[in-house]
């Protein structure tokens, strides 16, 4: 079998567990929508003391629609991760190539994240009249993208269920209220070679919530914000890679690959 | 009671011997509280308390205060959901090898009561380097019971419902009700934010923290909801026992 059989394979295996659990599949198209709409009137009565700039249910309705996808990425690359530490390292001891099973485990989140980016952004487009919807579905694609390797970090790091979520619930807590540009956050260190930067270059949310904002209000592409939101799938693509081997096996990289 | 406080002290050792979990439970609210204590913005802040007293004070004063009870309550509701999702096994062989269900039961939940206590005074002792409520005793009554309601709200998902949506509930109702329905900083609040479970124990904690007062019916409308919510939880995982 060619690695791309074997991919799909394994893509379609993760893709029917998943799929067999109604509960699971039931919350992926309800919460969302929910989530975005709590955000939303919730937002309404927030008094101006908080960086809002725009209509405070609209502001609520971005930071919701862009928290709700990250975070079931997120959970998803966090799951498919922790079930694949014990299983993924029989199928590569049985000869199954690592590259594949961890693609097959990406390619699976990835289309999940791509299936709630698609529930959340309808439910979104509903209440908010969207300036570059293309652009703004593209954004809410690339923040399921770096939450879900996110996750998949942390379960390779923590592979247990309970730290892991743990870990990621906070990490996701404070990303998303820092990102969200409710909380005006000042400070900046220059450093050599990268120069300039801001306490918010260090969530992962923010970026994307600034081309989210500005595909959905301008109907443009945020200056300055793409390179870092590349940047930042790049530097977690690179360390889920390193995990994941250190975590399905024994941490040499003899394996990957075979 | 002999068999309920020995898996009690069980689960206890299980949990101690996991030492990343014991470390989370302390780094967990000193990075979050921390932080958000960090970077709130200097200035005033009204906080508008429920009974419809308004309380001026600034915003590194009310960011710790009203974040910490929400620290406590995701802290407690995560374990109450793995707690029952890592139990369910071991659980069902101990109905096997003689305990009665409702001995597994109670002992599941006084471990839920052990971590959610422990959640709240880490919580409490992170929020006391940045904010001295008014009432302490009073305040931390306040954060236990909304880490108890939410452990019991996970308790509840971890019978219900599978890992992935069970967290994702956790995450998400918990920061929709304590961090902005129940939020002091709003002026109004959503006819919604006063079913919620966060209600009653945050209206205590805030009026306890800001010198509100303390009111008995907020306290009395925290415990019953407490109660309703691990009779249903009691029910829901008494009938996974009796089926294991």
């Amino acid at each position: 079998m060619s690695d791309v059989g074997r991919i799909a394979t394994g893509t379609r295996s993760r893709l029917a567990e998943l799929v067999r659990q109604p509960t699971t599949l039931a919350m992926l198209v309800l919460l969302p929508p929910v989530v975005i709409e709590m955000y939303g009137v919730a937002m309404e009565s927030f008094p101006q003391v908080l960086g809002a700039s725009a209509d405070p249910a609209t502001v609520g309705r971005v930071t919701g629609t862009l928290f709700a996808v990250a975070f079931l990425a997120g959970l998803v690359g966090l799951f498919q991760v922790i079930s694949a530490a014990s299983g993924d390292e029989r199928l590569a001891v049985a000869g199954f190539p690592r590259s594949a099973l961890l693609a097959s485990r990406l390619v699976t989140m990835v289309v999940v994240a791509a299936v709630a980016a698609v529930v959340a952004f309808a439910a979104f487009a509903v209440r908010v009249e969207v300036a570059a919807p293309a652009l703004a579905f593209g954004v809410l694609g690339l923040a399921g993208l770096v939450y879900g390797l996110l996750g998949v970090v942390v379960g390779s790091l923590l592979p247990r269920e309970l730290e892991g979520s743990i870990v990621l619930v906070f990490l996701a807590d404070v990303d998303n209220a820092l990102s969200s540009g409710l909380f005006p956050v000042d400070a900046s260190a220059s450093l050599p070679v990268v120069g300039e930067l801001s306490a918010t270059d260090f969530v992962p949310l923010y970026h994307p919530h600034e081309l989210f904002t500005a595909a959905v209000l301008d109907g443009e592409l945020a200056d300055g914000h793409l390179a870092p939101a590349l940047g930042w799938v790049a530097v977690l693509l690179a360390a889920a890679f390193l995990a994941y081997v250190r975590s399905t096996g024994d941490g040499a990289f003899g394996g990957w690959g075979a | 009671m002999t068999r309920v406080g020995t898996a009690l002290r069980l689960g206890a050792r299980e949990f101690r011997r996991t030492p990343v979990l014991v470390a989370l439970l302390v780094v967990a609210p000193a990075y979050v509280i921390g932080l958000f204590t960090l970077v709130a913005p200097d200035g005033r802040a009204v906080l508008h308390l429920v009974g419809g007293d308004t309380v001026r004070t600034t915003l590194p004063e009310a960011f710790p205060a009203f974040t910490t009870p929400m620290t406590a309550a995701l802290l407690a509701g995560v374990a109450g959901l793995f707690l029952m999702h890592s139990a369910a096994d071991a659980d069902g062989r101990l109905v096997v090898a003689g305990y009665r269900p409702r001995q597994v039961v109670l002992s599941r939940l006084g471990l839920l009561v052990v971590v959610s206590a422990v959640a709240s005074a880490v919580s409490v002792g992170v929020m006391l380097t940045a904010f001295e409520p008014e009432s302490l005793g009073w305040f931390l009554l306040g954060t236990a019971l909304t880490a108890l309601l939410y452990g019991m709200v996970g308790v509840l998902a971890g019978v219900l419902l599978d890992e992935l949506p069970g967290v994702y509930l956790i995450l998400f109702g918990s920061m929709i009700d304590l961090f902005v329905f129940q939020n002091p900083l709003a002026t109004s609040r959503p006819d919604l934010a006063t079913a919620l479970p966060g209600h009653f124990p945050l209206a205590l904690a805030m009026n306890a923290g800001f010198g509100g007062g303390v009111d008995l019916g907020q306290l009395a409308g925290g415990l019953a909801y407490l109660a309703a919510l691990t009779a249903a939880s009691t029910l829901a995982f008494y009938r996974q026992m009796r089926v294991a």
